[in-house]
């Protein structure tokens, strides 16, 4: 497969599950300010600041709005054509990807991404505001919808595989990301309003972590109804069975690398292979206990920086024009990688414009 | 007539009208078309208008028009009344194109090896050797078979009198093909009873006619040849064709960032390591294919390309420096081309040519310039061009001006009424829109054309301008068997 085709499988789907994540994040925390109604309002800036949090972008919101506020932090992560991250940018960016790559990917596959992208085109902040649980629900069913077309569409060959490995490891990022910030909050919320994180309001905001992940349903048929920290993170974690944890995702994209490659346990061909085999190896014999003495924060920092290096990786072994080699650790752990905006979106767009006969 | 022509207005008198003879009686091959379209209302033709449009918007068959800003990807415009093509007719138009394109072969193979034509004076050596399409780092290479045009689309009008003649020879990078193909298959779709009326000659096997002309100029005879197709990109305004040629083949499509060159061997970049490729389908101009040789700016090409090619590691498809011989001043010179190589008279006529460079000519251009249509030599769809009966005084006044800088690249030709042929826009109403027919000729071991061609409608009421640039549609064409 061409590395330009298996680049552009890559991001569009890594972009696709991006924008479902925003969309999960912002749906439960309007969810949540609704519950909280006897603490807090809806307007409570310090939960719609979290959310900045979580995709890292603090600086570049700052740049743009003055105040953190379900409105401004709605325009931002829906509609900001200045912030990569934004829903209407990722699935900008997911479509020009697909485009690229017309004659490789299913029609349907196409049409969906084409669908919801005249669907976002279509939409406007008043819409969001009115209505903000249907428009999420509507991006995270197409998001669903795609997935659905792509497996029985789609053959699942190397070029799946590159879409699994992207899904995975975007996914996996989002949910540490989600978790620490959240851990973050209530922390020091405990230290300020220590009647808050010992309350009803405690179980509902880790409730609400939960439902981010659609993980509320499956959490309680395993811990039935004891909603206590610990478990939720034991679960969000280490749980190797649902799609919506560390664990299974890691699990996902380490298959989907080693179907490629041909590797197995004990005998990694590159380095992504090896990189994400030690992050496996690591979770499947990690208790809850081992990752609050090393301290959860550290822990989760931890876990993103490596997920930065597996796609750097997977980038200098798949998409980055050479003949795959296993390279020294040191050297290879140098590399930047931004893995954010970069993509397929710098063309050179006027020499493309030649006349046609 | 059928009540569905009753109000059509054939003109006859001022135009050649494809349907409609002289004496205001249709075409016997128009037949039962006429008759088949006369049982359908205004509603039965909105239904199949529907049909068409349902299909070419789920195929995505769009074109992008420059200049405009966003929404840049349009629905190519469609007009459902197809063009018959009696198969005689045919036959003569297919003899002439193969005698055309294998004289400007032989043509081009001598501008690049011995010059033989220069030195015996039929062409004046300063217009092949003053064309910046003349591609000096490409003198005396061996293409392999010798051969430089494969694909080539000639544009084909008809005069007043019915007579069909060349209006230009597209050699570098014809695009249309892929509209030629789903004009056949939306049509299917929407008249298929119309279809079983007349015996069609299919056109389907276009991309396995085309790959196999591709597999055929291998430079390399010991393996399967691996075959792609080199698109400038999604932006380029025909990418919808070149990703559909390249599916419809089942070969890669490449962007000029997927090849490398190694040791003057092409390679794509894959994710298993490099892979050799062979021959490349190239949809990108000479000027941007290797920033080592031609523009160094180009990010489309590929660096050393140039080199692999001389080499004979890999064939390109055109070749490179084919320009040369559509330049529009080498254009007049076709027939005598013909004559050169062929020892035959042309069988498909040339529109008659005055070139600026030729003082005479330039005087004649010069004062007529409100009844001619002047053409810049190295511009190609529909840019470049004054065409006099429609220009204003200030447009000749700025022409003028241009031609006599530089006269060299200027051509001028009397205006043609291109024949018409009925048409049905959006609009519910019938007229005559000026047409052209653009066939598609591979050259291999063979030339093969297959029957047919794109045909493009000036959709826009009285326009002469068919380019898809310049807001024209197209037609399918059925070449039918008596």
């Amino acid at each position: 497969m061409l590395s330009r085709v298996a680049e552009s499988l890559f991001w569009m789907s890594r972009y696709f599950e991006r924008a479902e994540n925003t969309a999960r994040f912002l749906d439960v925390n309007f969810n949540l300010l609704l519950d909280l109604n006897r603490i807090t309002h809806v307007e409570n800036p310090s939960y719609w600041v979290a959310l900045i949090l979580v995709t890292s972008d603090k600086e570049r919101f700052n740049s743009l709005y003055n105040e953190y506020s379900a409105h401004s932090v709605t325009d931002y992560l829906v509609f900001n054509k200045d912030n990569p991250n934004s829903i209407t940018s990722c699935i900008s960016l997911a479509r020009e990807n697909a485009r690229s790559i017309i004659e490789s990917i299913s029609s349907e596959m196409w049409e969906q991404v084409n669908n919801l992208y005249h669907y976002l085109q279509s939409i406007n902040p008043q819409f969001v505001h009115n209505n903000p649980y249907g428009f999420y629900k509507e991006i995270k069913n197409a998001s669903h919808l795609f997935q659905g077309i792509t497996d029985n569409t789609f053959s699942h060959n190397e070029g799946w595989d590159f879409i699994q490995i992207a899904k995975y490891l975007e996914r996996t990022d989002n949910i540490a990301r989600l978790i620490d910030v959240k851990y973050h909050m209530l922390l020091s919320e405990a230290q300020s309003q220590p009647e808050i994180v010992e309350g009803s309001e405690d179980i509902i905001q880790w409730m609400a972590v939960l439902k981010s992940c659609s993980a509320l349903e499956a959490f309680r048929k395993v811990y039935l109804s004891k909603i206590d920290p610990d478990n939720i993170l034991r679960f969000l974690i280490l749980d190797r069975t649902f799609p919506r944890s560390i664990n299974f995702s890691v699990c996902a994209a380490e298959d989907a690398l080693w179907r490629i490659s041909g590797s197995s346990r004990h005998r990694y061909v590159n380095n992504a292979d090896r990189l994400i085999g030690k992050l496996e190896a690591e979770l499947s014999y990690t208790a809850i206990e081992d990752i609050f003495s090393r301290g959860l924060h550290h822990y989760l920092e931890d876990l993103e920086q490596r997920l930065v290096k597996v796609g750097e990786q997977v980038h200098l072994t798949y998409f980055a024009y050479h003949t795959p080699e296993i390279e020294s650790p040191d050297i290879a752990e140098a590399l930047p990688f931004t893995g954010i905006g970069g993509g397929r979106a710098n063309w050179s767009q006027a020499q493309q414009h030649q006349q046609q006969q | 007539m059928s009540r569905f022509f009753e109000r059509y207005e054939a003109e006859a008198s001022r135009f050649f009208d494809e349907v409609i003879s002289k004496d205001g009686t249709p075409r016997a091959h128009y037949d039962k078309l006429l008759h088949r379209f006369g049982q359908f209302s205004i509603d039965d033709i909105k239904a199949r208008r529907e049909i068409v449009n349902i299909f070419f918007r789920n195929q995505g068959i769009t074109f992008t028009v420059y200049g405009e800003d966003e929404g840049v990807e349009r629905i190519f415009p469609f007009d459902l009344i197809p063009r018959v093509v009696p198969a005689h007719e045919w036959q003569s138009i297919e003899k002439g194109l193969i005698q055309r394109i294998t004289a400007l072969n032989a043509f081009l193979h001598d501008i690049y090896h011995t010059q033989k034509i220069l030195k015996d004076k039929i062409i004046p050596p300063e217009l092949i050797l003053g064309s910046q399409h003349f591609i000096r780092e490409f003198v005396g290479v061996n293409p392999p078979l010798g051969i430089y045009i494969h694909v080539t689309g000639s544009d084909i009008i008809r005069d007043k009198e019915g007579d069909y003649m060349v209006l230009e020879d597209n050699l570098r990078t014809p695009s249309g093909v892929s509209y030629m193909l789903q004009n056949r298959q939306a049509m299917k779709r929407a008249f298929p009873v119309l279809f079983d009326k007349y015996k069609i000659r299919p056109i389907d096997n276009y991309p396995q006619e085309l790959l196999r002309t591709l597999q055929e100029i291998s430079p390399n005879t010991r393996r399967e040849p691996n075959v792609v197709v080199l698109t400038p990109g999604i932006y380029n305004s025909a990418y919808f064709e070149h990703s559909f040629l390249a599916r419809q083949m089942g070969i890669e499509l490449t962007e000029g960032k997927d090849l490398v060159v190694n040791n003057n061997k092409v390679y794509t970049r894959t994710t298993r390591g490099l892979e050799r490729v062979d021959v490349i389908y190239r949809r990108v101009d000479d000027a941007f294919i290797d920033p080592l040789v031609f523009r160094p700016e180009s990010k489309l090409g590929v660096a050393g390309l140039v080199n692999a090619y001389r080499k004979g590691n890999v064939t390109l498809a055109n070749a490179i420096g084919t320009g040369v011989a559509d330049d529009k001043v080498i254009y007049s010179f076709v027939p005598a081309i013909i004559k050169y190589y062929l020892g035959e008279d042309p069988i498909l006529k040339n529109v008659p040519t005055w070139l600026a460079s030729n003082p005479s000519d330039l005087k004649y251009i010069l004062e007529n310039l409100g009844s001619l249509v002047v053409k810049a030599a190295n511009e190609s769809g529909g840019y470049g061009m004054l065409v006099g009966p429609e220009s204003t005084i200030e447009q000749q006044e700025k022409f003028a001006e241009m031609i006599v800088a530089n006269p060299r690249n200027y051509i001028a030709q009397p205006t043609i009424s291109l024949s018409r042929h009925p048409s049905f826009s959006n609009d519910s109403d019938l007229y005559g829109c000026h047409i052209d027919l653009r066939p598609y000729v591979l050259y291999g071991k063979t030339v093969t054309i297959v029957p047919g061609g794109l045909t493009r409608v000036a959709l826009k009421r009285g326009s002469l301008v068919v380019n898809s640039s310049q807001g024209g549609g197209s037609k399918d064409t059925w070449v039918v068997d008596e």
